[in-house]
């Protein structure tokens, strides 16, 4: 190579893309690619350019719209209007939000559209005469923000929240009453005004005895009749003895319980509420993860081309396939030459050279290259759509009995069995009227309502720690048996790697000029090397004269020489200047640049790491070594790996397991905690306990924090709701408990509870810190 | 001390109506989701 050829970047000005803030050489304004001054074009078209002086942080770079929307179908409604919820990736700010919202707003055609700001979700309805769903996904893509599909929403539990409002109602007027009849007891009181507050009380509290704390009685009675006593029960029969005594109570005009009945109900049901909230925001926030590009297929009818749904794909049938695609079903190879990636299947990252009369599967990626497929299966059929169909059955493993379930029997016994020989003893001590009297309050001072809200605190407060953490967990049970594991295994493709190609291997000069050529190229190797020129911070130079031939390579001038690249073959794409060969630039799986400090800390928590992959051993230690990961497995199919956990959980291990891919499924099922990454397959986010939001495998670590401080909260929130009740129990079968004691001693064995639950945080907080 | 009597249904029925208004609200959605409006509110358009 001779001097002349020698790229030089000291002369042209640096400036930055105005839309997506990238390092350009050339005069200020100038835009990175025509992705940008599109978008530049549709704001300021809008109106909307307030955008670029309020916006936090710059747009990402606008990306081709993937996948086919024209294939998504939604009905008009009763107005003519079709509705649909997309999932939009990208919104960094509450500028991006607001200016998406208002171009859609002011889009032709769209009737309404919102922008979760919290979510990041957008629920639109359109006139399906005026503008197409693929359209408006094409606005969002245009701005520079990824649309995908979500399912549909779970609807929020309105009712659990009109229980829990009726008991605070009752509760608080109740207590009101309760408060003037303890004072009556010293100050004394007429009879008829007692009586008048008693049947207030009674009133008041019906409705929550009967109705609030219905979910209550219907747990009991279920679980009763599947042969489980789980807490459930004690709550229920304490509920109703409560009732009944308050009802009794009140004809006969003795003291009763009511207030403690109202406030416990609503104690209870709040804690319900904080659970069932935790849960529903972590389910959605996986769903939002598990959002799809819907796909389509290009068929070939006689000489035209049509684009359909790729479900409506029958064997027989050729699709054509393009580079950066997915193959929309089964089929083999009819004509032409690619590079496959196979990652979704194999989880093998280097991508496989087909050509006539190669299989091909739905799912995968083509790469490079141009293919005419002959369908075999589709649908339904195809392999990937068998292999989550059969994963969503092994992943149904049912609920685990938690550790206040397992005390509930006992609990249950324990009371009844202190009720029964309270009554015996004063019985025969002091006659009929103070045994049921002394009873009733061994029962209601026995109620276990510290105990049951113990754990779903504990567990919410750990759910929401571990959350804001960037670790999703579907449900409390998975999160807790994260303190238990004491072995994490590790998939390597798009788990400790990127999954993505990347570039691995290229000077910054090459970098510079490779970069500049692709600028405006939407082929997946140009997005690679633009985004790699783009992290190191290389301004992009001006190419002028690029000419791309699709399958063969990019020509063009950057500082007045021709450079060209084209394919060098797997992984490689060759730099070519005017003296012919220049560079090579390696493309591949990098591994993330967190994932050693992951690993370490992991380490540091006394866990064993352990990599598994499918691939072959050099490539596995590479990855290995460069993540500091001692025991590295290569060489294990998908369905070894599923074996190899139940193996070592079979030896006594508790086993975590980290994957993203479709293949990864059966071992996410068969760990203890099976974990999948927020950048893999839906199907696999779909199915693990838990989901790592930002594609970094960092938040495992703090997740085994968090669930060791919960854990801890609920152990130690346990033994104190436990003696509370050993106590109290002891007192009222001595015959110290009567209704102002018990109204003061439930509430506050309640809130020791709540404080022991909100230590989860600050627990956490510290282990950061330190 | 009659007062009484009429002052407990006046009490009671105050409060049925904040009862009726917050189970109003819920019914209505207003407790679905509770990120999202705090923000939009400081966006005007």
């Amino acid at each position: 190579m001779s001097e002349s050829t020698k790229p030089s970047a000291e002369l042209a000005p640096v400036s930055r893309c105005p839309h997506c803030g990238t390092a350009v050489e050339g005069a200020e304004d100038t835009f990175c690619c025509a992705g940008c001054e599109i978008a530049d074009a549709i704001i300021r078209g809008a109106g909307l350019e307030r955008y670029y002086a309020e916006r936090e942080d710059f747009a990402p770079r606008p990306e081709p719209l993937a996948g086919g929307w024209d294939a998504v179908v939604s009905e008009p409604d009763e107005e003519g209007l079709c509705s649909i919820r997309l999932s939009v990736d990208g919104l960094r700010c509450a500028s991006c939000v607001w200016v998406t919202e208002n171009v859609l707003q002011r889009t032709e055609g769209v009737a309404e559209a919102t922008v979760s700001y919290a979510t990041g979700r957008a629920s639109l309805r359109w006139d399906p005469h005026l503008i197409g769903i693929a359209d408006i996904a094409g606005q969002i893509a245009a701005l520079g923000y990824r649309p995908r599909l979500l399912g549909e929403e779970s609807s929020p539990d309105r009712e659990l929240l009109l229980r829990l409002g009726v008991a605070a109602f009752a509760a608080s007027n109740v207590m009101m009453f309760s408060a003037a009849l303890y004072a009556g007891w010293f100050g004394g009181m007429e009879p008829r005004f007692v009586a008048l507050f008693q049947w207030v009380s009674l009133v008041l509290a019906t409705p929550v005895a009967l109705w609030s704390a219905a979910p209550f009685f219907s747990g009991a009675w279920a679980g009763l009749r599947n042969g489980v006593l789980h807490m459930d029960v004690p709550i229920a029969i304490a509920v109703a003895v409560l009732y009944v005594q308050g009802v009794a109570g009140t004809l006969m005009a003795t003291d009763t319980y009511l207030d403690s009945l109202t406030m416990l109900v609503a104690l209870l049901l709040a804690g319900r509420v904080l659970e069932s909230r935790g849960r529903r925001r972590a389910v959605e926030a996986a769903m939002t993860l598990a959002a799809t590009v819907p796909s389509t297929a290009r068929r070939t009818v006689g000489d035209s081309v049509e684009t359909v749904a790729a479900s409506e794909l029958r064997p027989g049938d050729h699709v054509t396939v393009g580079s950066g695609e997915e193959l929309p079903a089964d089929g083999s190879v009819v004509d032409g030459e690619a590079l496959v990636g196979l990652a979704l299947l194999t989880g093998e990252a280097e991508p496989t050279a087909v050509s006539r009369g190669h299989r091909v599967w739905a799912g995968t990626v083509l790469i490079d290259g141009a293919l005419i497929v002959e369908v075999t299966e589709a649908a339904e059929d195809t392999v990937i759509h068998r292999m989550a169909e059969e994963l969503r059955h092994a992943a149904d493993r049912g609920t685990r009995p938690s550790s206040t379930d397992r005390i509930a029997p006992w609990f249950t016994g324990a009371t009844l069995m202190a009720a029964g020989m309270t009554l015996a003893w004063w019985w025969q001590a002091a006659g009929p009227g103070a045994a049921l009297t002394t009873m009733v309050a061994v029962l209601v001072v026995a109620c276990p309502c510290a105990l049951a809200l113990s754990r779903p605190l504990a567990a919410a407060a750990g759910l929401g720690a571990a959350a804001r953490r960037g670790l999703l967990f579907r449900s409390a049970d998975s999160l807790l048996e994260l303190a238990h594991v004491d072995s994490v295994v590790l998939d390597k493709t798009g788990t400790v790697t990127a999954g993505a190609l990347d570039v691995i291997g290229a000077g910054d000069e090459d970098l510079r000029v490779a970069a500049g050529l692709e600028r405006y190229s939407r082929h997946p190797v140009a997005l690679a090397l633009v985004r790699e020129a783009v992290s190191r911070s290389i301004p992009l130079p001006a190419a002028t004269e690029v000419r791309e031939q699709v399958g063969v390579g990019v020509s063009g001038i950057v500082d007045g020489a021709r450079w060209s690249i084209r394919s060098g073959g797997s992984g490689v794409v060759v730099l070519e200047g005017e003296g012919g060969y220049h560079a090579l630039i390696r493309l591949g799986d990098a591994v993330r640049p967190d994932s050693s400090e992951a690993v370490e800390r992991l380490k540091r928590l006394g866990l064993q790491v352990t990599l598994l992959t499918g691939d072959h051993e050099e490539a596995a230690r590479r990855i290995g070594t460069g993540a500091g990961i001692d025991e590295v497995l290569a060489g294990v199919p998908p369905d070894r790996k599923a074996a190899w956990i139940r193996d070592r959980r079979a030896r006594g291990g508790r086993v975590l397991f980290a994957g993203d891919g479709l293949n990864d499924g059966p071992a996410l099922a068969a760990a203890d905690v099976g974990v999948a990454m927020g950048t893999g397959a839906a199907s696999s986010i779909l199915m693990a306990d838990g989901v790592l939001a930002a594609g970094s495998l960092l938040p495992l670590s703090t997740g085994v924090v968090v669930s060791r401080a919960a854990e801890r909260a609920i152990f130690w929130n346990q033994l104190r709701s436990v003696m509370y009740n050993v106590t109290a129990v002891t007192a009222a079968a001595a015959g110290f408990v009567n209704p102002l004691v018990a109204a003061v001693l439930m509430p506050l064995s309640s809130a020791l509870v709540v404080w022991g639950a909100s230590r989860v945080e600050a627990t956490v907080r510290r282990r950061e810190a330190a | 001390m009659n007062s009484i009597v009429f002052l407990i249904p006046i009490a009671v029925g105050l409060a049925a109506v904040f009862l009726f208004l917050f189970l109003r609200a819920v019914r209505d959605g207003q407790f679905d989701d509770l990120d999202d409006p705090p923000k939009r509110i400081l966006k005007d358009d």
